[in-house]
């Protein structure tokens, strides 16, 4: 409580106490009508602070509040305080009519008694200063590297938790400018969706973080300084959010030649690539030098590699119209996994259903394979080669490699090893969260998987621990039941593996258009911005009724 | 200092000539309607313009705003014509037998004083002039009144009821008709011309069509029109009483005009003014519109809950939304909070930034609470149930109970979606790009809505009950 509020309570308890003279006719008790005046008179000064208000503003808002304290005070309050049963038939509310009119002259009195107090008061003790007109320096820095899932919530959440404290600066760092929703990545690369329609720009989102666009090139965990773009920043607290890059297992010649999936851009140039191959296949004359051109291989048959090998077939297929000359059985999508069966975060009997979906598409399934080297047109796997001029890697990632200059303990995949609270240990004020941390939920023991899903609830839980230790709290422990998967398998077919609500060991499966609508309905509701979320519409709209777009948007030579 | 100080002698100076003038003006005419002197008459109505003209003036910036500041004040005065003798048992009927005075201070002073010195502080004070369109005010009016109209009259036409010129007898239905969307028109067009820069949002909009409405009632069906037909205005009470329906026509077509308009003009603006890049804002519509249905339907729900356990103790739910007493008492209070959540999620989308403080939004809220009351129980509920909708005295007399709830549920909702938009301000407004955005978006000081408030609340809960009886 400040002196702001107490000056607010003085003036409120005069101007109602002056005012209650008005009520003492209508209560018909002098000691009730002034308590009553008094408190309602404090209601009200502190309710209505505006101070540029003038006497007739008072006057006539004061009378209308007038008409409210009346249907309060004397129709409900009055009659059921006394232990009457309220009968309300028109009778009784025409003998409420001279209750009223009082109180319409106690709220317009109140209104002007109020006001001319606060004149009082500012003529003898002056104006009360406003807070919000000293503006402190920031003494707390926040910095967080990455604008993902994790870094971008991780912003959005510190801005809710200090709300208006202008005493602590937030810095958000990423190489993009926009945060990335990849569950519809694949659409993009299978050209259902424009590209930049399911980016959100950071700055959009953001209210009062600093959001500098570039890329990290020296983290000194001593001095606290970071590198960006030739400025240093300085920090307090550092949160590492910088998510994952794809792992190629020391294979340089994949690296080199398959295309990857990990941004805007590499969705991009799939689906341009896959309209080159198409030209080039248009003017081939000899089949035998099609086939290549027309074989497009992804690697991994995780969500990533199913939803994306889905969009590429989907999208072979429906531009072929445009390719007179070219045939549906020279098209072939091929799946390669390491595994026996596709999709190992989901059930078998999904996966089955989903392998046996795409199959009656056209895709086809090589399990058990592990891709092992691709040469220029060739994708080498351990006893067969696959001639493509299309291949796309999807089978590892690893935590972005600037954490290798960093003198941290890591696990096996080179993820930052966190406590509970993502804190790093042995680092005060260094935290970090999402694909590049080593999480253990706090209740099961078990790792957090590098999932959207959870790297948004490490977000908001990162900056309630960041509010607690700044203000010598306790952080809380990471928990979070998995609310479930869903994975688009081809047209208008998904499967879903869902987690009910108050039974977290129970899960409900299912599969076909309905898990798909649900797919649909979720990531569009989860898409940020409203903006964002029509033009996706739009695009799926579109869609249902026109082919997809074969225009070429950038130039691969 | 002194120029600016002389400068605002003669503005006041002026201003209370202005007034006096046409309050002596307007208590003649007065007198003359109610046969009382007219000296005596002429007296009063110069003491009320020359007291708007020196406290009141300021804030009449346009002719609507002057209007509506009018109306109230004259509302207010007549109020304490009333008052005496105060709380007498005969107050009601004291009430009732002064009733034509009321018509007389707001058809014969509170509107012209309000709208000639509006008209001079257009001149003299609007600080934002340069905002008015006459082609948006015109074509946004005239179009809403006609959309209204037709919207509002389709169901009339089979009862061969006209509430916007009732008590014409015009002879043939054709010429009804035409009376009845002329009549419309000009009030559509009327409502853009003095409201367009008062209008903020499609809620205060209503709240400003509500009590359009009720001063096209007084001023055109009360008096206007009978003179139209020859005849003598019949101020009485009684006239009143069988104009009743009259009364709540004008109310809903008020309604419907005040939101028509405001999404024609929010149209406008839209495509006409803010869809040029040099204008463009940094957040396009729908920045919180998910957000406002979520605080509203949470607002809502805490106006259900508040406003329950007097329901229950009055054994009100079996009968919630008018379903007789078919309902449960547990199928009707869950069937209240349904109703209560779409009307906060409602309240949301409309009253957007129309509160800068807690009392502002109890107002907004209440307001929004004697809307609902003439829309729902009044109107829709009947329409729906039954196909007939029954604005009579006695409809509005068994409805009284509700009216009271209806405010309290208002403030209750207005209130929770206050903490809500500011919990949400203060963060918001730490972006600078964003808080110039959310300023020219609030509400500001200065507007007539406190002088709204005060005359559509104040009629709005008082006409049901006074001729009524």
């Amino acid at each position: 409580m400040n002196s702001k509020f107490y000056r607010r309570v003085f003036i409120g308890s005069i101007g109602g106490g002056l005012a209650s003279a008005t009520l003492i006719p209508v209560l018909h008790q002098d000691l009730l009508s002034t308590f009553l005046g008094i408190a309602l008179g404090i209601a009200y000064s502190l309710a209505v602070v505006e101070s540029r208000e003038t006497f007739v503003d008072r006057l006539t808002s004061g009378a209308a509040i007038g008409i409210l304290l009346w249907g309060l005070v004397s129709v409900i309050a009055m009659p059921v305080l006394s232990g009457e049963t309220p009968h309300w038939d028109a009778e009784q509310m025409r003998a409420y009519f001279p209750a009223l009119i009082g109180w319409v002259f106690y709220g317009a009195s109140l209104g002007v008694l109020v006001k001319a107090t606060d004149a009082l008061a500012v003529f003898l003790f002056g104006v009360q200063a406003e807070p919000e007109t000293r503006r402190p320096e920031a003494t707390t820095h926040i910095l967080i590297l990455g604008g993902g899932f994790a870094g971008m919530r991780t912003a959005a959440s510190l801005e809710e938790e200090f709300r208006a404290d202008r005493s602590v600066a937030i810095t958000l760092v990423s190489e993009t400018n926009a945060l990335l929703f990849t569950p519809m990545l694949a659409e993009v690369a299978g050209g259902s969706l424009e590209a930049s329609h399911i980016s959100t720009p950071l700055r959009s989102v953001l209210h009062r973080t600093v959001f500098i666009r570039g890329g990290v090139t020296e983290i000194d965990l001593d001095r606290r300084i970071v590198k960006v773009a030739g400025r240093e920043l300085s920090y307090d607290h550092m949160v590492l959010a910088l998510g994952a890059v794809s792992n190629y297992f020391g294979m340089p010649n994949i690296e080199k030649l398959a295309a990857n999936f990990k941004t805007l851009l590499d969705a991009i140039r799939i689906r341009n690539h896959i309209i080159e191959m198409f030209e080039r296949a248009d003017r081939e004359m000899e089949s035998s030098a099609r086939a290549p051109l027309l074989t497009f291989v992804v690697a991994g048959g995780g969500f990533a590699g199913v939803e994306l090998a889905g969009a590429i077939n989907d999208f072979a297929h429906g531009i072929l119209a445009d390719y007179p000359s070219l045939r549906p059985g020279e098209l072939q999508t091929i799946l390669v996994h390491s595994g026996n069966r596709i999709l190992p975060e989901l059930s078998e009997s999904l996966a089955r259903y989903a392998q046996q979906k795409m199959e009656a598409r056209g895709v086809q399934f090589l399990l058990n394979k592990r891709l092992k080297d691709a040469q220029p047109g060739l994708a080498v796997l351990g006893d067969a080669t696959i001639a493509t001029e299309t291949l796309v890697w999807t089978a590892g990632t690893a935590p972005h490699p600037l954490l290798k200059s960093l003198q941290l303990e890591r696990d096996k995949r080179g993820a930052v090893v966190v406590d509970s609270t993502m804190a790093v240990p042995s680092r005060p004020g260094l935290w970090a969260l999402g694909d590049c941390a080593a999480l253990t939920d706090a209740r099961t023991g078990k790792p957090c998987p590098p999932t959207a899903q959870f790297a948004l609830r490490e977000a908001e839980t990162l900056a309630r621990n960041l509010y607690a230790t700044l203000n010598g709290q306790r952080a809380e422990h990471f928990h979070f039941d998995s609310l479930g998967a869903l994975c688009v398998v081809g047209f208008q077919t998904a499967c879903a593996e869902l987690t009910l609500p108050l039974f977290r060991s129970r899960r409900v499966r299912f599969s076909g258009l309905l898990a798909w609508l649900m797919w649909r309905g979720i990531y569009l509701s989860k898409l940020p911005g409203l903006e964002r979320k029509i033009r996706v519409l739009i695009d799926w709209t579109i869609e249902l009724f026109f082919p997809r777009d074969i225009v070429q948007t950038i130039d691969l030579k | 200092m002194p120029a600016l100080t002389t400068i605002a002698h003669r503005l006041t100076f002026g201003d209370a000539l202005t007034g006096l003038v046409l309050g002596i003006i307007g208590g003649s005419a007065a007198g003359v309607a109610l046969a009382v002197s007219i000296s005596e008459s002429s007296i009063l109505g110069g003491v009320f313009g020359t007291v708007f003209g020196l406290f009141f003036a300021k804030r009449a910036t346009n002719p609507g705003a002057g209007l509506i500041w009018g109306l109230s004040f004259a509302f207010l005065g007549w109020l304490m014509l009333i008052a005496k003798p105060f709380q007498s048992a005969n107050m009601f009927h004291g009430a009732r037998d002064r009733f034509p005075e009321l018509v007389g201070v707001l058809v014969c002073l509170g509107s012209p004083v309000g709208i000639g010195l509006g008209l001079r502080g257009r001149r003299l004070r609007e600080t934002r002039k340069s905002e008015f369109s006459w082609a948006r005010a015109l074509a946004g009016g005239g179009f809403a009144g006609t959309l209204s109209s037709l919207i509002f009259s389709q169901w009339m036409y089979e009862g061969n009821f006209f509430p916007l010129v009732a008590g014409l007898e015009l002879g043939s239905r054709s010429a009804t008709v035409l009376s009845h969307f002329l009549m419309a028109l000009l009030i559509g067009a009327t409502f853009g011309l003095l409201f367009q820069s008062d209008v903020f949002s499609y809620g205060s909009s209503m709240g400003w069509g509500l009590a359009y409405g009720v001063f096209w009632w007084f001023f055109g069906q009360i008096t206007v029109l009978p003179m139209v037909a020859h005849r003598r205005p019949d101020w009485s009470a009684h006239r009143g009483s069988e104009l009743f329906g009259s009364l709540v026509g004008h109310i809903i077509y008020g309604l419907i005009l005040g939101v028509v308009y405001a999404i024609v003009d929010r149209v406008w603006v839209r495509l006409m003014i803010e869809s040029d890049p040099l204008n463009r804002e940094r957040e396009g519509p729908g920045f919180r519109f998910l957000r406002s249905l979520r605080w509203g339907a949470v607002a809502g729900l805490s106006g259900g809950l508040v406003s329950s356990p007097l329901m229950l103790a009055t054994g009100i739910f079996p009968r919630t939304a008018g379903l007789g007493s078919s309902l449960s008492t547990l199928v009707g209070f869950l069937l209240h909070l349904l109703i209560s959540v779409f009307l906060g999620m409602s309240y949301g989308l409309l009253f957007r930034h129309e509160a800068p403080s807690a009392g502002w939004g109890a107002l907004w809220g209440s307001s929004f609470g004697l809307i609902w009351w003439y829309l729902g129980p009044m109107t829709l509920l009947p329409l729906i149930l039954t196909g007939e909708c029954d604005w009579s005295t006695d409809a509005a007399s068994k409805l009284l109970p509700s009216l009271v709830g209806h405010l309290v549920y208002g403030a209750v909702m207005a209130l929770t979606f206050f903490l809500f938009e500011h919990h949400y301000a203060t963060q918001i407004l730490a972006d600078p790009r964003t808080a110039a955005r959310e300023m020219r978006r609030i509400r500001p000081v200065g507007t007539p809505a406190p002088a709204l408030w005060l005359f559509a609340l104040g009629l709005g809960v008082l006409l049901p009950i006074l001729l009524g009886g």
